[in-house]
């Protein structure tokens, strides 16, 4: 899977002259081979906050043994809860991202479904009701904005630009005081309930098994049709170190207490959006509409509709956000949400993980690793008592590179003409 | 350029003349005060590579937009097999077979070779009737066994894989995609944009070639181009536009490049000869 992309034909150079930038860009067009730039990078920031740290640390005489606060299965736990706000709304963004439009709204739709959640278990609307209300608030709230882009014309830039400070203001109207307590059973239990350690290492397992067996039947298939083959290393590679990966963090949670509800949730959510975006003919018109506009219009898809329904997928996925944060922190606050970081980080996170800014480009389970990468920047920054100050220009800075390998990338498809 | 100035060149039918698949008459086409197309006729047989040629701005691209149904005909009317017909809309030339490759081939070239011939008319699996269509899931080998059937029937050769990326193909091998996308489509009539303006001389010759399958494989072919060697390589006919009018139309064996850029450039009336091979237009 990850060799074949080199041509043949009049622009093809033979494989030995191929330049590192040709090999990179050949690995990033292959479906597993986008994940490796971030991968590489969360490898490095654990590697230097969990291992290089506490060793420089153990040599210069501060610590008296190795100890690695950060790859504790307690900090790894945090870490990944840390991170599932920014995850969730980085994968909506990602599906906008797609299309090559953008919003900037998510973290404030966010917060006007989380407070307006808060409002409506306080009024006594049982939790599992006002969180279905809140998600159709989400998606009425995306959805506008996308009837906004596409039938309007308005780049979404301005439209959900708009939509962040409407929005905004509209959280501070539901609440006026800034914060509210969220005590209901139901909210709190998505972030609270743990699967116990054999049934979340029993996920686990059937995830892998699903995972080997359909690449397995999908490779018996190809074989049965005449079909070219994936190399066998690439296909029991990708299998390998999915298992690793899935064994690994289920058996890192159950050391410090267990996997957690909430992960589970986000991890399935993405599951089905990556699977609609990749293996539908909704989610191919995402990435054609991505690719080229016109072209999609030309063979007759209804890009209006795909742009409302992706925006509305974003204003979901933000409400989703808003009860997790919502249950995470028990509490509901104007800073936790709209007001904060969070968008810039939900942003970052789409991008960090792979997915073009121009459009065309990217997945949902790219997202979730960006979301990781900028949760154990965070993390590993304030770990070292790193200020405010230091966190802010770390991030800047990775996000970034991350788009600088985007743009390295586009060029690269483009030379080709 | 005018119409009073209609030629009366031969009316001397080729010896078998291919009966006319699609045939237009008094098609008129204004935007705003550019009147692009001032009663045009055309026509295509099966099995034959009608080239459309004029100069910049003489309404080919125009001609060939109103076959496809991109942009209404003000006035005109349009018959297949003889059987008069409606183009409104890109969706009704599809549904009679016309298809068109456009001069920016219009490809996705993030999505690869098989998605991209695919594109708008993807397959699903049986079974999954209960979802909408959009959300059922896609049966990507069984688009990729199509891609691999269109590409072998037009004998793309360099073309290694239908999984790669478009954006990494050549020229030659897009413009091969974007042909064998409109072939696949149930078509009978293949129009072609200036398919080679952009490719060098291998590339170009690679083109062609699919050009030549297309007609062996009976599509009525109509090919627009700039380029006399490649028109009178491939083509059956030649039909000459000049300021959205017809000049007239050639048997390609029967004239020259001289000839042709004659009538391309100042008509009949001033010059051209008028004694070989071009039929009335009109
Ligand atoms: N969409 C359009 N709007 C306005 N004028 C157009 C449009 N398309 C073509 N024209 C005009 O119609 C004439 C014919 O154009 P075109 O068909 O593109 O010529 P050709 O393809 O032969 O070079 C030109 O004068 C052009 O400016
Ligand atoms: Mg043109």
């Amino acid at each position: 899977m990850m060799g074949q992309v080199v041509m043949t034909g009049q622009t093809m150079q033979p494989e030995a002259q191929l330049s590192f930038l040709d090999r990179f860009r050949a690995m990033r067009e292959t479906r597993f081979g986008a994940f490796v730039p971030v991968l590489l990078a969360l490898a490095a920031i654990w590697a230097y906050f969990g291992l290089a740290l506490p060793f420089y640390d153990l040599l210069s005489g501060e610590a008296e043994s190795f100890r690695s606060i950060f790859l504790s299965p307690r900090n790894i736990y945090n870490l990944f809860m840390q991170s599932a706000v920014i995850a969730t709304l980085a994968v909506g963004i990602t599906i906008v991202l797609l299309l090559g439009d953008i919003d900037l709204s998510a973290a404030a739709t966010a917060g006007v479904c989380a407070a307006l959640l808060g409002v409506l278990v306080l009024a006594g609307v049982p939790g599992w009701l006002a969180c279905v209300m809140v998600m159709a608030a989400g998606i009425v709230m995306g959805a506008a904005q996308g009837l906004l882009v596409a039938y309007v014309g308005i780049p979404s830039f301005v439209v959900t630009l708009a939509g962040l400070l409407g929005y905004q203001g509209l959280m501070q109207k539901i609440l006026p005081t800034g914060n509210l307590n969220v005590g209901d059973e139901f909210v709190r239990g998505i972030a609270r309930v743990l699967i116990p350690d054999l049934w979340g290492l029993a996920i686990g397992l059937i995830c892998v098994a699903a995972f080997a067996t359909l690449n397995l039947r999908k490779q018996a298939q190809r074989k049965a049709r005449g079909l070219e083959l994936d190399a066998p290393l690439a296909l029991w590679g990708q299998v390998i170190v999915f298992s690793g990966l899935v064994i690994t963090i289920i058996l890192t949670l159950n050391a410090y207490r267990s996997l957690p509800l909430l992960l589970v949730l986000l991890v399935g959510i993405t599951a089905l959006l990556g699977w609609i975006t990749t293996s539908t003919p909704f989610g191919r018109s995402l990435f054609a509409v991505g690719g080229n506009p016109e072209s999609a219009r030309r063979v007759g898809m209804k890009v209006k509709r795909i742009r409302v329904a992706a925006f509305g997928i974003v204003g979901l996925m933000a409400a989703i956000g808003g009860i997790f944060g919502a249950s995470r922190f028990g509490s509901v606050s104007y800073t936790a949400f709209a007001g904060g970081s969070l968008l810039l980080e939900a942003i970052g996170a789409a991008v960090i993980g792979g997915t073009s800014l121009f459009g065309g480009r990217g997945s949902v389970w790219n997202a979730i690793l960006g979301a990781l990468v900028i949760g154990s920047l965070g993390n590993g920054l304030d770990l070292t008592g790193a200020s405010a100050a230091d966190k802010l220009m770390v991030s800047g800075a990775i996000l970034l590179l991350a788009v600088a390998i985007d743009a390295v990338s586009r060029s690269g498809s483009n030379g080709g003409r | 350029m005018s119409l009073e100035n209609k030629p009366v060149g031969r009316d001397a039918p080729p010896a078998h003349p291919p009966p006319t698949h699609l045939r237009v008459e008094g098609i008129q086409k204004r935007f705003g005060g550019v009147h692009a197309l001032r009663s045009v006729d055309f026509e295509v047989a099966r099995g034959e590579v009608m080239a459309l040629v004029g100069d910049n701005g003489a309404g080919k691209s125009t001609l060939m937009k109103v076959l496809a149904g991109a942009y209404t005909a003000d006035e005109g009317q349009f018959f297949l097999d003889g059987q008069p017909v409606t183009i409104g809309s890109p969706n009704d030339a599809t549904d009679l077979g016309i298809q068109i490759v456009y001069q920016d081939l219009a490809l996705c070239e993030n999505l690869d070779v098989a998605a991209n011939l695919s594109l708008g008319a993807e397959l699903v699996k049986p079974g999954w009737g209960f979802l909408p269509h959009i959300l059922q899931p896609l049966d990507e080998l069984q688009m990729e066994l199509k891609a691999r059937k269109a590409i072998d029937r037009l004998e793309v050769r360099t073309l290694q894989s239908v999984r790669n990326k478009v954006g990494g193909l050549s020229g030659g091998q897009r413009q091969a995609i974007a042909i064998a996308r409109a072939v696949g489509a149930e078509s009978t009539v293949v129009m072609l944009d200036e398919p080679t303006a952009a490719l060098g001389v291998a590339q170009t010759k690679q083109v062609l070639e699919v050009v030549k399958r297309l007609r062996e494989t009976g599509h009525a072919v109509v090919y627009i181009s700039h380029n006399m060697r490649d028109i009178f390589e491939v083509s059956d006919r030649i039909c000459v536009l000049r300021h959205g009018g017809n000049v007239a139309t050639y048997t390609t064996s029967e004239t020259d490049p001289d000839k042709i850029v004659a009538a391309m450039t100042r008509g009949l009336d001033d010059g051209a000869s008028r004694d070989d091979g071009a039929n009335n237009a009109a």
